[in-house]
């Protein structure tokens, strides 16, 4: 607003992005795009005819003659070199396709294109369709077949690897450790294990007892997209899995969406699934199913983490660098999660590979990364750090302005991990994330803040069946502002912290029931706000009452598969929130003002909420490729984020729960549709969903921030709704990638005391949302992609008026967030280049261009008396980000 | 606390603000609403009731008084008539207020009728003001920007609430400078009158030899409240995410307050830097 004010970091990024040379290197790129996207290819490899005669051959030669006659290369698996299938062909000028349609159509491999080669691979849903059942066994009773699986290459292990049975229903994924349990009938059986980026295996095993089989899956050489996505089986698991409004995404995907400044970034990734939104550029949160930014629980390895938000929202928290795999669940969440209202976003960070020792890292514009893993005993035990900062403000000192080159303005932080293999049973795991953020002017005023957690897990198994995680977490945010007017200096803290238990089991009781149940127990201590004073400025120091809760829960949940296809998911989570001592506790009256308080002397329990939680699910299998699942959870929430400005600030306040301020509680209803099309190659999703919100918590108006009176002095109360529908369509096969969202949904409020107690919108109510991700391997060497975004403005409030006090103009409001910012859309380009690429080093580079054609999207707008015209006002809108290019160069080896 | 407040405000302000361009904006208008501004103040000629009424957004910022309003003040059993002396404007010179005394406003208008009470604070002493260089912001020149510094001493044991005026060269200075002793409270207080000189008016800045008035109201707690949430919610400067209405004191449905204030002011010269 000010045009020589305050210090402007924003401007001082802004030249550096937008170097010439990086205008130069996004013209280069833009020319070898336009240049190499000419047709490369003319004919479909199985159009090709070929004329071969062969009699009784074995598969993987037979292939191999193929490739000899027709010149056309085949890519398959150990599965399919392996098998002892033979084949017979008699064809004469025959198209490849007429030919392996002939060849392979007693046998269960099914054969597509890929780039300029034919993939074959095992398939066991044709026989199935087919008819041709597996041959009976007369082996009776059950028994149960467990282990864990890992990439053979890093040893890290697999989470959402799927064990099935070949020609079977029979199937299972693994746990968040890499561990499956799967009973199946005595006898022979063949189990395909499959895993996003593995090369598919197919296990023959004889049933006879209980079994132990660890499982080492090896990476797919080819890397290709489409080889890792197909690893989802046909028809396959997520068709018949009750679990409802979860998205997953692996890294790879990630890796792959262009972003801000080109640091990938998983938070900024998911906003582009449905029902995921942004909560607007500069601020680093998001909003599911009409839910508020504080209403996600984000996990990294089981540690909460309470600001995910670099830079003021810029960046998140999370370094893809150091994470494995990311799985969120829009509110549907299973019993063993709780605490939040909207969603679960549960990320687990690499083990550090413990096969051999690997250095990886990048350098971008304004970050560089390193990452460092290895072994610490082979195959045994591994370590991972990974690290990365920013060094934007190393320009900074360039500045003239002794204000700026004082300044400092930077985020770093490191993941580590440490994990052992105690034996067959046992294995331990250490994980840490330290990460902090410092801006600060002139050197003496600033704000700092970060977070820190760690976390110590021991897997045990029990038995074949009996699986069991047990946790130690600890996690801390803090923030401290400096400031130093003339001879005043204050320093404020402020720091929430929790130290958490947590037993999570698994259990396979066989007859088609899993059970898992477990524990938690956290006890969080919150410090609102310390104030240390010097000089003349005549505040006195002082430091808010702490507030101290225990948080504690116990779940149990059943999975049933009733029949092949039906399967049912029901359970309870029961949490008791106390709210405890030591503490004075108020009652406060309709104004807010307080009309009575008690003390409570410490470890006495001011009041315990306690809140059953049922969560049912079910799945509804129509046929091979399509299914519904219908839905219900409750979640219940007592720590509540108290924000008041736009962007949302480190220093918003966390609350928890107390005499006055109730839990909220989410009711969410949903039921969704699930179809494969094109053979597999897409895959189509709808959900709808209803949402009731109660004790939702919101400042009153003209609260007071920065008091030392109770903050509920400051807070009213209501309740909310939220509905919608979600659409994605997703292909996952072939040089085009990507998906289509869309979400059209309503938010709504209705708080005692605001907007004359009439239902208002949401601030994150946002009636359209569209998002689409494509991203295309043009060859060898060059990756291109492309996001695009669109979604309608935030519900915001606008003045309907104006008049004077005092002789200045001031604003009359009339209904909350009965307006709209403008609708918001963007388009994002990237490209990544493979330059080197050995068996021991390879490295790439990657463009991006954030807002590609520039548009001028509303951050905000604000009213003023127009500084040419003072006799008139207008309205200013305020645009942060119009192209900005970025170069990154990754390395690995 | 409002420096802290300030601080934070900048901060962000500045991060964020980078591209600005005045936009067409289709806003809704509310009907014009009235707006009473009633003050009584210990000094002679400081009762009076300015009363005006909101225009669309979109209008010019020429604001019409609005004439015909009967205009009472009591106190203490006795009733003050407010004589109108100018367009919207009414006086009654004869009520001086005294600190410690209560006071009722009645505005009848159109036939309906407005209230407020408010209670006169005892005055505190302003004892001294001085100008010091802002860290943070610069005047359009380049030169540091200057900031007016008050200083008093705080009553212990009650709740106070000031709200501070400042003109230079007999130019008022718009920003609503209030302030409360929640975390000062018995103490010799030092606060900056921050402010942000958004239009670069040269008139606005406090340069060596321009004449540096502040006036220093002690208001009651609820004429406190309506200028905290003036200057937070209603101001338009975006930076809340729920702007609002102020809280007025006055029933009846209007906008606006009625405060009855004791004041000190100081007036120095702006020495050189």
């Amino acid at each position: 607003m000010k045009k020589n004010g305050p210090p402007r970091f924003s401007n001082l990024i802004y030249p550096l992005m937008k170097l010439q040379q990086f205008l130069r290197i996004f013209f280069c790129m833009v020319l070898m795009a336009a240049v190499s996207s000419k047709p490369v290819f003319a004919q479909s490899p199985l159009d090709k005819t070929v004329t071969i005669n062969l009699n009784n051959v074995p598969l993987k030669q037979a292939l191999d003659q193929l490739t000899a006659a027709s010149g056309v290369r085949f890519t398959y698996n150990e599965a399919v070199a392996s098998s002892d299938v033979k084949i017979t062909i008699n064809a004469k000028g025959q198209s490849l396709r007429q030919v392996l349609e002939v060849a392979l159509a007693a046998y269960p491999y099914v054969f597509t294109e890929l780039d300029q080669d034919i993939l074959i691979r095992y398939d066991a849903m044709k026989i199935k369709k087919s008819g041709a059942g597996p041959a009976a066994n007369p082996v009776t009773g059950k028994y149960t077949i467990s282990g864990t699986i890992t990439s053979k290459q890093s040893g890290e292990t697999m989470i959402g690897a799927t064990v099935r049975v070949a020609n079977g229903a029979q199937g299972t994924s693994t746990n968040g450790y890499g561990f499956y349990s799967l009973t199946l009938p005595a006898g022979d059986h063949q189990l395909i294990v499959s895993a996003v980026g593995q090369k598919t295996m197919v296990i023959p095993i004889s049933l006879t007892a209980d079994k132990r089989l660890n499982i080492a899956l090896e990476d797919n050489a080819q890397e290709l997209q489409t080889v890792t996505i197909t690893a989802t089986p046909q028809g396959g698991r997520d068709l018949k899995s009750p679990q409802m409004g979860v998205e997953k995404l692996s890294i790879k995907e990630i890796n792959n969406v262009p972003v801000l400044l080109g640091e990938h970034d998983v938070i900024k990734t998911i906003q582009l699934l449905p029902g995921i939104k942004s909560a607007g550029e500069g601020s680093g949160g998001f909003y599911v199913r009409g839910g508020a930014t504080d209403q996600n629980l984000l996990l990294l390895d089981e540690a909460t983490v309470y600001n995910a938000s670099h830079l003021l929202g810029f960046f998140s928290t999370f370094n893809s660098d150091a994470i494995k795999n990311v799985n969120i669940y829009k509110g549907d969440m299973p019993a063993q999660y709780g605490g939040r209202l909207s969603s679960v976003v549960d990320i687990k960070m690499n083990d550090g590979n413990n096969q051999q020792f690997g250095v990886s890292g990048g350098i971008g514009v304004i970050a560089a990364r390193l990452n460092v893993e290895g072994p610490i005993q082979k195959g045994k035990s591994s370590f991972l750090i990974s690290a990365r900062r920013t060094y934007a403000d190393a320009f900074l000192k360039f500045s003239k302005d002794t204000m700026i080159n004082r300044s400092q303005l930077y985020f770093y932080d490191i993941n580590a991990k440490a994990n052992y293999i105690l034996g067959d049973k046992d294995r331990l795991y250490v994980s840490g994330y330290f990460g902090k953020d410092v801006l600060s002017v002139d050197n003496v005023n600033g704000i700092n803040w970060g977070n820190t957690t760690a976390t110590l897990r021991w897997n045990h198994i029990f038995n074949n069946r009996f699986f069991s995680n047990t946790s130690f977490i600890y996690s801390n945010y803090d923030y401290e502002i400096k400031l130093k007017q003339d001879v005043n200096n204050y320093n404020i803290t402020s720091r929430i912290h929790d130290w958490n238990f947590k037993e999570d089991m698994q259990y396979d009781i066989g007859g088609d029931h899993s059970l898992s149940f477990g524990l938690n127990s956290i006890y969080h201590t919150i410090k609102p706000g310390e104030i240390s004073a010097t000089g003349n400025s005549g505040i006195i120091s002082q430091k808010l009452e702490t507030r101290y809760a225990f948080d504690n829960a116990a779940y149990i949940s059943d999975t049933w598969k009733a029949t092949d296809r039906f399967s049912l998911t029901y359970g309870l989570r029961l949490s008791a929130f106390s709210v405890l001592g030591e503490g004075t506790f108020y009652n406060v009256n309709a104004d807010g003002d307080i009309t009575d308080s008690k003390h409570y002397n410490s470890g006495q329990v001011v009041k315990t909420y306690v809140n059953p939680e049922p969560r049912v699910a079910a799945a509804f299998q129509l046929n091979d490729i399509s299914s519904v699942k219908a839905s219900y959870a409750r979640n219940a929430q007592n720590l509540h984020l108290i924000s008041n400005s736009t962007p949302g600030s480190p220093t918003d306040k966390w609350v928890a729960s107390t005499n006055l301020i109730k839990p909220e509680l989410a009711d969410q209803f949903s039921i969704g549709y699930y179809r494969d099309l094109a053979e597999h190659k897409y895959e189509f999703t709808a959900e709808i969903y209803y949402k009731r919100l109660q004790n939702q918590v919101d400042y009153r108006n003209g609260a007071n921030i920065f008091t030392n009176q109770p903050i509920e002095t400051q807070l009213l109360y209501g309740k909310g709704r939220a509905y919608g529908a979600e659409f994605m369509i997703k292909k996952k096969v072939g040089r085009l990638t990507g998906w289509v969202s869309y979400t059209l949904s309503k938010s709504e409020r209705l708080i005692d005391g605001i907007n004359n107690n009439q239902w208002y919108n949401a601030r994150q109510d946002r009636t359209h949302d569209l998002a689409l991700v494509g991203i295309y391997k043009l060859n060898e060497k060059w990756t291109l992609s492309a996001n695009f975004v669109y979604y309608t403005g935030d519900a915001v409030t606008y003045p309907s008026g104006k008049y004077q006090i005092d002789g200045v103009n001031y604003y009359v409001y009339t209904n909350r967030n009965g307006s709209r910012l403008p609708d918001y859309n963007r388009l994002d380009l990237g490209a990544t280049k493979q330059l080197k690429k050995t068996k021991k080093y390879s490295s790439e580079l990657t463009f991006s261009l954030y807002n590609a054609y520039g548009n001028r999207n509303a951050y905000r707008i604000f009213f003023r008396d127009n500084k040419d015209d003072p006799n008139r006002t207008e309205a200013v809108k305020t645009t942060l980000f119009t192209y900005v290019p970025s170069i990154t160069y990754n390395f690995k080896f | 606390m409002h420096t802290i407040r300030f601080f934070a405000f900048l901060l962000l302000l500045g991060l964020f603000s980078s591209c600005e361009k005045a936009i067409d904006l289709k806003l809704d208008n509310s009907a014009p609403q009235y707006v009473i501004e009633g003050t009584v103040t210990d000094e002679t000629g400081g009762a009076k009731v300015l009363i005006s009424q909101s225009k669309n957004f979109t209008d010019d910022n020429s604001f019409v008084g609005i004439s015909g309003a009967r205009v009472t003040v009591e106190s203490d059993g006795n009733v003050y008539q407010f004589d109108a002396t100018g367009s919207g404007v009414y006086q009654n010179l004869a009520l001086k207020g005294i600190p410690g005394h209560t006071y009722n406003l009645t505005v009848k208008l159109d036939g309906k009728t407005y209230t407020s009470v408010s209670t006169m604070p005892q005055p505190v002493a302003l004892d001294s003001i001085y100008v010091v260089d802002d860290e943070f912001s610069n005047n359009k020149d380049k030169t540091k920007q200057r900031l007016a510094t008050v200083k008093y001493t705080d009553p212990a044991g009650i709740q106070n609430y000031y709200r501070f005026i400042q003109y230079i060269d007999n130019i008022k200075e718009k920003t609503i400078f209030v302030d409360e002793d929640e975390f000062t409270n018995g103490q010799t207080v030092n606060s900056r009158l921050n402010f942000n000189n958004d239009n670069d008016a040269p008139t606005r800045e406090i340069r060596t030899g321009k004449q540096l008035t502040v006036e220093m109201e002690c208001i009651d707690k609820a004429v406190y409240k309506y200028f905290y949430s003036l200057t937070n919610g209603a101001s338009g400067d975006g930076n809340n995410a729920a702007p609002s209405n102020p809280q007025s004191n006055i029933t009846g449905g209007v906008l606006g307050y009625f405060s009855a204030y004791s004041i000190t002011r100081k007036t120095i010269t702006v020495p050189a830097n």
